[in-house]
């Protein structure tokens, strides 16, 4: 039973920390290594609201805020010039990352932090007390996945934002603004990196590095699960599965390279990794 | 004679001036303390720092060390190996410090000993650590787990009645070696070891190992992490799962302990230092430091006094051999002893020194209940080949 | 037009460039001199940081190779040092220092390395593979690396790494010069490598890897070839860190390395070799200094800086301080044209060029060609016509590439081409001219074609070659179309027609059996276009060339082809004369909508 707890809510955390990339990289093509450094914003203001006292359920909306703005002010000074440049946006952005990175450090120090659980306790499940604000996360990552499929498939920004990615030249004569489309969904994907660090720092802890351990894992996850929400959920099922399992059974240390060996070897051995068409 | 009698006043009055002249233009003893401002041990780093800076104050404030000012040289060692190596290449190399008194991990410790070695530079380690490292230049004034591990087991064992015993460690020198110590003194002493999980320093995910120790319900835990971060992330995520088996943390310190508020009520721990040790020593130092961080004070810890204490057994040492010249100093530090606020330290002991240690509990407001005291334990023979 | 392109082009003259062969002399005697009389300028604190400098000096010089020049960003070099790193710590630690465990150490980090970097090339240079992709590995390779190593227990010291243990006992200014002269070597061999004719291969590939591959150059295998050799001397570069310091642990095969090496070559000028190695070095001594006085402050500066310069300025800061002073200029010595022997014209034996049978092509569903029967023969020009969206270009790579077509078999010059990749169908005797001139844009007009010689002529590896030998049609193209006076303009600076004139020429460097063009005619001239059907006309009729041209300027193709087919919808629908093919009514129904002729002819 706890095997099996265990193996769900690594799957909602790997879900919630990869939804945001998924947007910008998985649908718009976008590279964003800036990601990490989201998640570690996120860590840091759900310490802030730690140190300020308030009640920690405020660190998600604070969260959400705050990647938007960073994201929209990104999208606008870095990514925008580099649309052509792939390998070139992978470094700009990460260069970003390691800048962010250096301002939490001034602004915060370089020590590790520790931010309130917003839910403590435990919850009884099949006999067995779990971490309460753990399970929290599974129907998060699943309310997470059906709002944002919904958004993208139900809504007519939705319907705009794959239009822009099927032909942008068609689209914009369409009258459809390309250029703002790709700013909102850079800004709102930054804003769930953010919200997912602040989903994740109370479980552990928060310093300077913290995202760039997620970074990796979350970019192996999109390139193999294709282009929506629904495979993305599945494909942090299987990895995340088998993560806990070599985790439990072998070492903690083996488990932490299960995602990014298989991703890799999946990807290798199957080009178009879990997508459908 | 009256006329040569103003002269000689003179002539005195001049040397005199001459000599308070040199004391005020004397060249500064440099000491390097190297400390993990980033890493796994900068929880405990601020308090390391204030204890060294408190030390230097009132020695400088005494008249210095043979009339000498103390200067301090900080410098991060990233709590590991690599940023160790910088650090001591900086302060040996680039700042000639005359010598280092440092708390740090064990993988920074192995690294820098090569370092000192090759500069030839006193080094006191205040940390207390997995006992066996020996180096020329290198006296240690904490604990080892001869002192440090007993307490605890016994307590378990014969009080609590604890025959299985479920081990964590961070995956170190440290670790490693303290874990080591322990599963032998549990076996020699009729217990039973059913599982054991070690983590790299910088883990902070203890998922798999606490479905591990539910799997094997043993009586007692007992941890041997990295000081600072590890502790912390481990006894939230076992709150979190609501695990109340008794827990003896090897590695904790009091000021860890303060600031992680009641996810470490009922936790063993065993220390030279607390803040309740009630001596006079303890308390001039306890008031010493809240007036000068008033305000910024983090508390003073197992990791951070040793340090402060240094600085004097430092002192002590040079003036002995009235000389800073490394080998002298090295040879006087056996040999002098101070009386801190833990008690008599002495490192005469193999490089180590005898320690009262306190077994006590963490309350709800953060406070150690000290529950037995045992005076002068041996560290044992921690380097048989160093005279 | 083209006479204004030709003024446009940069030219260095005799006396600048032997300027800047000074300048560069200059720098590098000042470089030499600092080496040797370093122990006695320097002081001890400042020598053991150079030695490390000089160490990663050499992982930089390997990792502009790969990025600067080959085009693949890899963040994972660090990985491969580490090995090497800890391939002495674990000997020396494990089995004490003796002239057996030293053999063993340096063997262990030269070969694992290697074999390391083959799987990781497996990994990521496939054909098809997309260059993000490839990178993406590279960030995991050094994760993976350091997890093993934290995995490994008290065996590899986990965190702690291991410290202490016996190395060779050498003074510190021993050490300097050793790693010096490493730096100063493999820089040299770097050095000559990218110049020489071999080196230009790298900067084909960064330019246009499918262009290679239609020169029949192997693209994945040399991009594995080159990392394994990159892996061997990072390899050994770490294990003199290791032998070196005294003390491995996990960080020094981290990705925090590998992306401070990409920081050091970025900032330092990809593509240019001193440029990174100037910079590694600089920033490391910089670093030391500026990092325990401002260490938030440095930090901050080091990624703005980066940033600003991969955005702004990515050329890189040290080249960009550096040109106004006249360096960075390329010497283009200019090779001499040469006819290439044994070019001969082949007996006909039957056997026809081109043997299409049953061909296939779907998406999914969507059948875009079905039921291709073609065959053509030596000296056949057939003009391939159809409106937009008929599958003529999918034609063309159905042909060229195995693994394109869904079913049916393709025979070229009698060989099948089952799943082979394109480079394997070049070897056939297939040359493809595209529609937009696909050429290597950074590399002069001799070095593109001596790119598309090297099927039949090896390029030199530390050097240039003096001559350029191309067939004598290829030769004669280049007269004809003024190219060959041209031969060290940049190709970038070419005008339109003179770039598709090139393709052709390098499409017929390979002395193919069979040619296929796109549109050859798009974008050119009346004039460059008579050139062209000439030039066709003679390889068909002279030199037994097939070719096969797809093409909307019927005027060109009434003019030269020997035969007609039309495509329609997926499928032959007519083959023919250009008579027979324009006035038939199926033709016109295809093209028009109707069989009405319209009043103007389009």
């Amino acid at each position: 039973m706890v095997l099996i707890l265990d193996i769900t809510t690594t799957i909602a955390m790997l879900f919630i920390v990869t939804a945001g990339l998924m947007m910008i990289f998985g649908i718009m093509k976008i590279v964003n290594f800036v990601h990490g450094a989201l998640l570690t914003t996120g860590g840091y203001a759900a310490f802030v609201v730690t140190q300020l006292g308030w009640s920690p359920w405020l660190a998600w909306p604070l969260a959400l805020a705050t990647g938007m703005i960073v994201g929209a002010i990104i999208e606008y000074l870095i990514v925008r010039p580099l649309y052509k440049r792939p390998l070139d946006a992978i470094l700009a952005t990460w260069g970003l990352g390691i800048v962010i990175g250096q301002l939490i450090i001034l602004a915060f120090g370089r020590d590790v932090k520790f931010a309130d659980v917003p839910l403590t306790g435990t919850w009884s499940l099949g006999g067995t007390d779990y971490s309460a604000y753990r399970l929290l996360l599974i129907p998060l990552a699943l309310g997470l996945c059906a709002l944002l499929a919904a958004l993208l498939n139900g809504t007519r920004f939705g319907v705009k934002t794959r239009a822009v990615i099927m032909n942008e030249e068609l689209a914009s004569g369409l009258g459809i603004h390309a250029g703002r489309i790709r700013f909102i969904t850079f800004s709102l994907g930054a804003g769930l990196g953010t919200l997912a660090g602040a989903l994740i720092s109370p479980l552990s802890s928060i310093d300077p590095g913290m995202g760039i351990t997620w970074l990796v894992s979350a970019f192996m996850l999109v390139m193999v699960s294709g282009h929506s929400m629904p495979s993305l959920i599945v494909t942090c099922a299987v990895f995340g599965a088998c993560q806990v399992v070599v985790s439990t059974y072998a070492s903690p240390v083996l488990g932490g390279l299960t995602i990014a060996v298989l991703a890799a070897l999946t990807l290798r051995i199957r080009p178009k990794g879990f997508a459908h068409d | 004679m009256k006329s040569t009698y103003p002269l000689i006043r003179i002539a005195v009055l001049a040397a005199s001036a001459l000599v308070a002249a040199q004391g005020h233009a004397a060249e500064p003893i440099k000491v390097g303390v190297a400390v993990g401002l980033s890493g796994a041990n900068s929880v405990v780093a601020p308090a390391v720092v204030q204890s060294s800076e408190l030390a230097v104050e009132q020695i400088n404030a005494a008249g210095g060390i043979l009339g000498r000012p103390v200067q301090l040289e900080i410098v991060d060692d990233a709590s590991g190996a690599i940023g160790a190596q910088k650090a001591f290449d900086t302060l040996v190399l680039e700042k000639k410090v005359n010598a280092i008194i440092a708390m740090e991990s064990s993988a920074a410790r192995n690294a820098a000993l090569p370092v000192i070695s090759r500069g030839r530079v006193p080094y006191i380690y205040t940390s207390f650590y997995e006992g066996r490292s020996c180096n020329k230049w290198m006296y240690v004034n904490g604990w080892v787990p001869e002192q440090q591990v007993a307490p605890v087991v016994d307590y378990f064992s014969q009080k609590l009645g604890a025959k299985n015993y479920f081990l964590v460690g961070s995956d170190y020198a440290f670790g490693r070696g303290m874990l080591k110590f322990t599963k032998a003194y549990i076996e020699q002493h009729g217990g039973k070891v059913v599982g054991e999980e070690y983590l790299p320093m910088d883990g902070s995910d203890w998922t798999a190992v606490i479905s591990k120790i539910r799997s094997t319900q043993p009586d007692a835990l007992i941890s041997a992490t990295a000081g600072g971060a590890p502790n912390v992330s481990l006894a939230k995520q076992l709150k979190a799962a609501a695990l109340t088996l008794p827990y003896g943390n090897l590695a904790i310190d009091e000021g860890t302990a303060k600031t992680m508020g009641d996810v470490a009520t009922g936790m063993y721990m065993s220390a030279s230092y607390l803040t309740s040790i009630d001596t006079p020593e303890n308390k001039k130092f306890l008031s010493d430091l809240s007036q000068k961080f008033a305000g910024n004070l983090s508390t003073p810890n197992e990791l951070s006094e040793p340090q402060y204490e240094a600085f004097f057994l430092y002192k002590a040492a040079v003036e002995k051999a009235n000389s800073i010249e490394s080998a002298a100093v090295v040879e006087a530090l056996k040999d002098v002893s101070i009386v801190g606020p833990r008690g008599v330290v002495q490192m005469n002991a193999s490089r180590h020194t005898p320690l009262s240690m306190r077994l006590g509990q963490i309350q709800s407001d953060g406070s150690i209940r000290i529950l037995e005291t045992q005076e002068g334990v041996s560290p044992g023979i921690q380097c048989p080949n160093l005279k | 037009m083209t006479n204004t392109t030709l003024q446009a082009a940069p030219r260095s003259t005799g006396s600048s460039r032997q300027g800047a062969w000074g300048r560069s002399g200059v720098l590098a005697l000042i470089a030499i001199a600092l080496l040797v009389a370093g122990p006695w300028i320097f002081d001890s604190y400042i020598l053991n940081l150079l030695i490390k400098a000089f160490l990663f000096a050499i992982v930089v010089i390997t990792v502009d190779v790969l990025w600067g020049y080959t085009g693949y960003l890899t963040f994972g070099q660090s990985a491969f040092f580490g090995i090497g790193a800890y391939a002495a710590g674990l000997v020396f630690t494990h089995f004490g220092l003796s002239p057996g465990s030293i053999a063993i150490a340096i063997g262990l980090a030269i070969v694992v390395p290697m074999v390391v970097a083959g799987l990781v090339g497996w990994l990521s240079f496939y054909r098809g593979a997309s260059p993000f992709f490839a990178t993406v590995i590279s960030l995991v390779l050094p994760i993976v690396m350091t997890q093993l190593l934290l995995s490994g227990g008290e065996w590899t010291g986990s965190s702690s790494g291991l410290t202490g243990y016996e190395t060779f006992d050498l003074s510190l200014n021993a050490w300097y010069w050793i790693a010096g002269s490493g730096v100063a070597l493999i820089g040299l061999f770097a050095w000559l490598f990218v110049r020489s004719d071999a080196g230009r291969v790298l900067a084909s590939i960064r330019d246009n890897e499918s262009r290679c591959a239609y020169l029949g150059i192997n693209v994945p295998t040399i991009k594995i070839l080159l990392l394994i050799t990159t892996a061997a001397i990072t390899g050994i570069a770490g294990f003199g860190y290791g032998a070196f310091s005294g003390v491995v642990a996990p960080e020094l095969s981290g990705f925090a390395l590998g992306t401070e090496l990409i920081i050091w070559v970025a900032l330092g000028g990809r593509g240019t070799l001193w440029g990174p190695m100037a910079g590694a070095i600089l920033i490391n001594v910089a670093t030391a200094y500026l990092g325990s006085r401002m260490p938030f402050l440095w930090q901050l500066i080091l990624g703005l800086s980066f940033v600003l310069v991969i955005v702004l300025l990515p050329q890189g800061i040290v080249p960009a301080l550096l040109k106004p002073l006249g360096f960075g200029g390329r010497s283009r010595r200019v090779p001499v044209l040469v006819e290439r022997a044994g070019v001969v014209v082949p007996e006909s034996d039957g056997v026809p060029a081109l043997l299409m049978e049953n061909v296939t092509k779907s998406y999914g569903s969507l059948k875009v060609l079905q039921g291709i029967n073609l065959k053509a023969e030596p000296g056949d020009l057939v003009g391939l016509i159809g409106p937009n969206g008929a599958g003529k270009t999918t034609l063309m790579r159905c042909m060229s590439d195995g693994a394109d077509r869904t079913s049916g078999t393709v025979h070229l010059c009698g060989n099948d081409i089952r799943r082979l990749p394109a480079e394997a169908c070049v070897r056939f005797g297939l040359g493809r001219k595209f529609q937009n001139a696909n050429i290597f844009e950074s590399l002069t007009v001799a070095e593109c074609l001596r790119m598309a010689g090297t099927l039949h002529e090896r390029p030199l590896f530390f050097t240039r070659a003096d001559t350029l030998a191309l067939p004598s049609y290829a030769l004669d193209v280049l007269r004809v179309t003024g190219l060959d006076s041209m031969l060290d303009v940049v190709a970038r600076d070419l005008s339109h027609g003179e770039q598709q004139a090139l393709e052709l020429t390098m499409v017929l460097a390979l002395e193919p059996r069979i040619v296929l063009l796109d549109e050859p005619t798009a974008g050119l001239t009346k004039t460059e276009r008579t050139q062209i059907g000439v030039v066709l006309s003679m390889l068909a009729s002279r030199y037994k060339l097939c070719c096969l041209l797809v093409e909307h300027d019927l005027d060109f193709v009434e003019q030269i082809a020997t035969r007609i087919v039309v495509l329609h919808q997926g499928t032959m629908v007519m083959q023919g004369t250009f008579e027979e093919v324009v006035n038939s009514d199926l033709v016109k129904t295809i093209y028009a909508g109707s069989a009405l002729a319209p009043q103007e002819v389009v």
